[in-house]
C-alpha cells in the first residue's frame, strides 16, 4: 500500500492522506464510539482525509493483514 | 530469595551463575560447560500462573512472580521464540523524561532498575548511561520543555534545560551552523538516560527465571480462554489445553487479538514502527539524541558496533503487516540527515517494522481483563521496552496478591471512562498523526 485513490484527485502518494480512525459499529455508545476500538485483523471500514490534496474525506475499506485497499468513496453528499 | 524445592535446585544447577570463577572453570572445562540458558521445560496439565508472551515483560513478570512471591508452579507460553516479538525489534532506549507525574515516577522507578538489573538478573544487560537529549527548536518548544524538566526536578528525577551553548558542548556532533528548517535553539538532557541491549534483557530474563523453576514453553500459541461460572480455568493452546489459576497477557503488539480472543473492544489501535541500522561507522554519536521537527521525528543512538540505530513516528494507521511503509522511512532518514548532515551518505543495512499497541491516551494499561484472574499487560505504545523492569515488578505484585501498587494503578482501563486519562501529548482519544 503506498497509493490511495482519491475520487477527485486520483492515485496519490499515502502521505497526501491522513487516517482518522475504523469505523465503530453502528450500535456503538458513544464512549465506545471516541475510545474503544475493534482492532481485529479482518476487513474494515475507516475515515480517512485527503489533508495535503483536496481535503475530502473518505471512507476506505482496507484489510489491515495485507494493507490491500478494497474500495475509496466519497463521505456524505456532494454538491453538483 | 526464591523458596527452594527439589526442582528448582535441579534448574539452579542447570543454570550456573555467572563469575570470574565461573569464567575460570569454563576455560579450564575441556567441554560441556556452556549451556543453553533456558530448555528442556516440558509443558504440564496445571499452572498457578500462565503467562502468555515470552517477550520482556511476560520473562520479568514471570520471574517476579517466582523470586518476590514465591510462586511455584509458573509457565511461560509462546507462540514463537523468546524475544522474537518488539524486546528484539525496538531502538534499546531507556529514559524517564515524561511530564505526567503518573508517568515519571513509574518510568523513574523502572530506569532505576535498569541500574542494577545486570546484577539482579547476574546478566549483563550493557546499561549504558550515555544520557538522552531531545533537541528544543523554538521558544515555545523551550517554554514546554522547561515545564517537563521542572516537573521531572519537583520528583527526584535528573532533567537539565541546556540553551545553545550547552548542546553544543554536550553533543558537539550536532552542527549547530547547520541551515535547518526548523533550527535547535537548546536541549533537554536526561543524563541518567541512554540505552540498554535489548536482546540481552529477554535472554537474562529468561535464564533468571529458569533458574527459579519457570517453565518458558516456546512454539505454543494461546488461542483461547476457557472458563466456567465466571472464572477463567485455563488456556487452549496448539499442545492442548492447560490448566490455570491465574492467566497474564503480555503480547505487545498483539493485544487487539486478546480483545478478540475474550470478546471486548479495548481502546487500543495496532499501528506499525519502524526502525533502521545503519553501516558501522566510527564513534559519532554519544549519546541518544531525539530530534522533533513538526512534522517528523528521529531518535538515534550508536550501537557498540558502530551502527546508527534510528526510528521516528508511526506509519500512520493501522496494521498488521509487520511491513514499514517506504514513506516513512524515507522520512525519517530525511529528518536523520537534517539534524546529523555527516550521516546523508550512510547505507542503511536493515530496516523493519514491529506492530505496536497504541492507546487512546498514549499510556499503557495494566488492568484485569473479563474476568478476576485474567490479566492484561499492554497498550505500551512508545514506553515498552524502557518500562520492563518496573512493569515485572509490580505487575507481578499484582497478579500475587490480586491489589495493583501505587505505582501501576493510574494504568487501569477504566481511566477512559473515568476521565482520568494520561495523555502526555494532550492529543485526544487518537494515537500520534502527522
Amino acid at each position: 500500500m503506498t497509493q490511495l485513490a482519491c475520487p477527485f484527485c486520483g492515485p496519490r502518494e499515502l502521505e497526501e492522506f491522513l487516517f482518522h480512525k475504523t469505523l465503530p459499529s453502528p450500535d456503538a455508545t458513544p464512549f465506545a464510539d471516541a475510545y474503544l476500538r475493534a482492532n481485529h485483523r479482518d476487513v474494515s471500514a475507516e475515515h480517512w482525509q485527503h489533508v495535503r490534496g483536496c481535503r475530502a474525506w473518505l471512507e476506505v475499506t482496507r484489510n489491515p493483514s495485507t494493507d490491500k485497499v478494497l474500495e475509496v468513496k466519497l463521505i456524505g453528499p456532494v454538491r453538483a | 530469595m526464591s523458596p527452594s524445592s527439589g526442582a528448582t535446585t535441579l534448574r539452579a544447577r542447570l543454570v550456573p551463575r555467572y563469575s570470574a570463577w565461573s569464567l575460570v572453570r569454563a576455560r579450564l572445562a575441556t567441554s560441556g560447560y556452556w549451556r543453553p540458558l533456558w530448555t528442556g521445560a516440558q509443558l504440564k496439565d496445571a499452572y498457578d500462573v500462565i503467562v502468555v508472551g515470552a517477550g520482556g515483560h511476560g520473562l520479568a513478570t514471570a520471574f517476579h512472580l517466582a523470586r518476590d512471591h514465591g510462586i511455584k508452579r509458573i509457565a511461560v507460553l509462546d507462540r514463537s521464540l523468546v524475544g522474537y516479538g518488539n524486546v528484539g525489534r525496538n531502538t534499546t532506549i531507556v529514559r524517564s523524561n515524561y511530564l505526567l507525574p503518573q508517568n515519571h515516577y513509574f518510568y523513574e522507578d523502572s530506569l532505576r532498575r535498569w541500574e542494577t538489573l545486570s546484577r539482579d538478573l547476574n546478566y549483563n544487560v550493557m546499561y549504558s548511561s550515555r544520557g538522552v537529549c531531545e533537541t528544543i527548536n523554538s521558544d515555545d518548544e523551550m517554554a514546554a520543555a522547561a515545564r517537563r524538566g521542572n516537573a521531572m526536578r519537583l520528583a527526584g528525577i535528573d532533567a537539565e534545560l541546556l540553551d545553545r551553548e550547552g548542546l553544543r558542548r554536550f553533543a558537539p556532533e550536532i552542527d549547530l551552523h547547520h541551515r535547518r528548517r526548523f533550527p535547535i535553539v537548546g536541549g533537554l538532557l536526561q543524563r541518567r538516560g541512554g540505552t540498554v541491549r535489548h536482546d540481552a534483557v529477554a535472554w537474562g530474563y529468561a535464564r533468571a527465571a529458569t533458574a527459579l523453576g519457570v517453565d518458558i514453553i516456546e512454539n505454543c500459541e494461546v488461542t483461547g480462554v476457557r472458563a466456567a461460572a465466571g472464572v477463567a480455568t485455563g488456556v487452549e493452546t496448539t499442545r492442548g489445553y492447560v490448566r490455570a489459576d491465574r492467566i497474564v497477557f503480555a503480547v505487545a503488539g498483539h493485544t487487539g487479538a486478546i480483545g478478540t480472543m475474550l470478546g471486548v473492544e479495548l481502546p487500543i489501535e495496532t499501528h506499525l514502527l519502524q526502525a533502521a541500522v545503519t553501516e558501522p561507522i566510527k564513534p559519532l554519536v554519544n549519546c541518544v539524541l531525539i530530534y522533533f521537527a513538526e512534522h517528523s521525528e528521529i531518535y538515534v543512538a550508536q550501537s557498540d558496533r558502530g551502527s546508527l540505530v534510528f526510528g521516528g513516528l508511526l506509519d500512520g494507521f493501522p496494521s498488521y503487516t509487520r511491513e514499514g511503509q517506504w514513506g516513512r522511512l524515507e522520512d525519517v532518514a530525511q529528518t536523520l540527515v537534517e539534524l546529523l548532515p555527516q550521516t546523508a551518505g550512510l547505507k542503511v543495512l536493515r530496516h523493519w517494522a514491529g506492530t505496536n499497541d497504541q492507546t487512546m491516551d498514549g499510556s499503557p494499561i495494566m488492568d484485569r481483563l473479563v474476568y478476576d484472574n485474567v490479566f492484561l499487560n499492554g497498550g505500551w505504545c512508545f514506553g515498552g521496552f524502557k518500562a520492563i523492569p518496573a512493569s515485572g515488578a509490580h505487575f507481578a505484585t499484582f497478579v500475587a496478591t490480586g491489589t495493583p501498587p501505587d505505582l501501576i494503578r493510574n494504568y487501569r482501563l477504566s481511566r477512559f471512562q473515568m476521565g482520568h486519562m494520561l495523555d502526555e501529548r494532550g492529543g485526544g482519544p487518537f494515537p500520534v498523526r502527522v
